[in-house]
């Protein structure tokens, strides 16, 4: 391509050199620093003068108290058959060698007693602590849920919550 | 600075965990008090989960394999500490989480550590509004000014697909901010 001999205008020497370079340069530093004009420059919130300086001491004073403490996990369903039945045999071993009336009925403490320490235990483990002691390869994700996974309640779901559910590319005609 | 993979090293090695320990919150203690303080709202619910933030990393980083980068594991557990907090105290409130986060709002009216007029709170009603993850995408993006690729890694999201929430967040907040 030869210079336009018609063209009167000039520009800085080296100008279209580096101009894709520094265009992208623009368009990054645009992407990261663009403001929008009808937000306010801070959203409000501020720390007490000083916070971030005693974090540290404050993190590590905890992990030394959390130390001294047991922390109990319990293993949350998966191993609630296994707890009801060494109860079970346990009292019924009880029961027979102390030849009392009242007969232990497995089912009933299977179902009310452990059902009801569970739901009524607080156990308060983070997903953290529920991966570490429920291995992902023996569970199902439908032994999880409460309705089962099939592609109309997802699709159901989608719908509900997807903005614009056509984006996502899904083929209808399979699911008719 | 110590690299990351040094000091990743250091942590899982018992004579030298503490004092790197002691390295990593003080590089990061800020930016994830941001992250968390924008979800939870309140200043002491923030400074709770920032520490158990930092106590459930000291307690997993044995089990960091290095295929994320440690700051958006970090952060990744951080979002799942807010969330989870937020969650439990809607529980034991016995309201729904909708219900909690607009008394949330509600409180920080008379919040000493929040210095925002009407325009900052209606800011917060606006995000409010947002699907959670529409939301934590907004507030890393805009005012954490993060890259598209630091919370692609944090919330394993494509680029692309952050794009979109970010794009129907400014929008659905710009909707709000004009109404009357």
């Amino acid at each position: 391509m030869g210079n336009n001999k018609k063209q009167n205008f000039k520009t800085p020497e080296g100008y279209f050199e580096n101009f894709h370079e520094r265009l992208m340069q623009k368009i990054n530093a645009e992407e990261d620093t663009k403001t929008l004009s009808f937000l306010p420059k801070s959203d409000g919130f501020k720390v007490p003068k000083s916070y971030f300086e005693g974090v540290q001491e404050r993190v590590a004073a905890q992990l030394q108290e959390r130390k001294t403490k047991v922390i109990p996990l319990h293993p949350y369903r998966k191993y609630k058959y296994a707890i009801a039945s060494v109860a079970a045999i346990f009292l019924l071993f009880l029961g027979l060698n102390l030849r009392t009336e009242a007969p232990v009925a497995f089912e009933d403490l299977a179902s009310a007693e452990i059902d009801a320490y569970l739901e009524q235990t607080e156990l308060n483990l983070s997903s953290y602590e529920l991966a570490e002691i429920v291995s992902l390869e023996g569970t199902e994700l439908n032994d999880v849920m409460d309705i089962p996974l099939e592609s109309e309640n997802i699709l159901e779901y989608l719908d509900e919550n997807i903005e614009d559910i056509e984006e996502l590319n899904l083929n209808f005609e399979d699911y008719e | 600075m110590i690299a990351e993979e040094d000091l990743v090293h250091q942590l899982k090695q018992p004579d030298t965990r503490e004092k790197a320990f002691a390295v990593l919150v003080n590089t990061h203690k800020e930016r994830l008090y941001w992250h968390i303080r924008r979800i939870v709202m309140d200043h002491d619910d923030a400074d709770d989960v920032l520490q158990n933030t930092f106590i459930k990393v000291y307690r997993n980083i044995e089990g960091f394999k290095g295929d994320s980068k440690l700051y958006s594991w970090m952060y990744r557990i951080a979002t799942n500490e807010s969330i989870t907090f937020i969650k439990q105290r809607s529980k034991k409130m016995g309201v729904s989480d909708e219900e909690l986060k607009n008394r949330m709002i509600k409180n920080l009216e008379a919040d000493v550590y929040f210095e925002g007029d009407e325009i900052q709170i209606k800011l917060q009603k606006a995000l409010s509004t947002l699907p959670d993850k529409q939301k934590l995408v907004f507030n890393m993006k805009y005012y954490q000014e993060m890259k598209y690729e630091e919370i692609s890694e944090v919330l394993e999201t494509s680029v692309g697909a952050l794009k979109t929430s970010y794009h129907l967040a400014v929008k659905k907040i710009e909707a709000y901010l004009k109404e009357d």
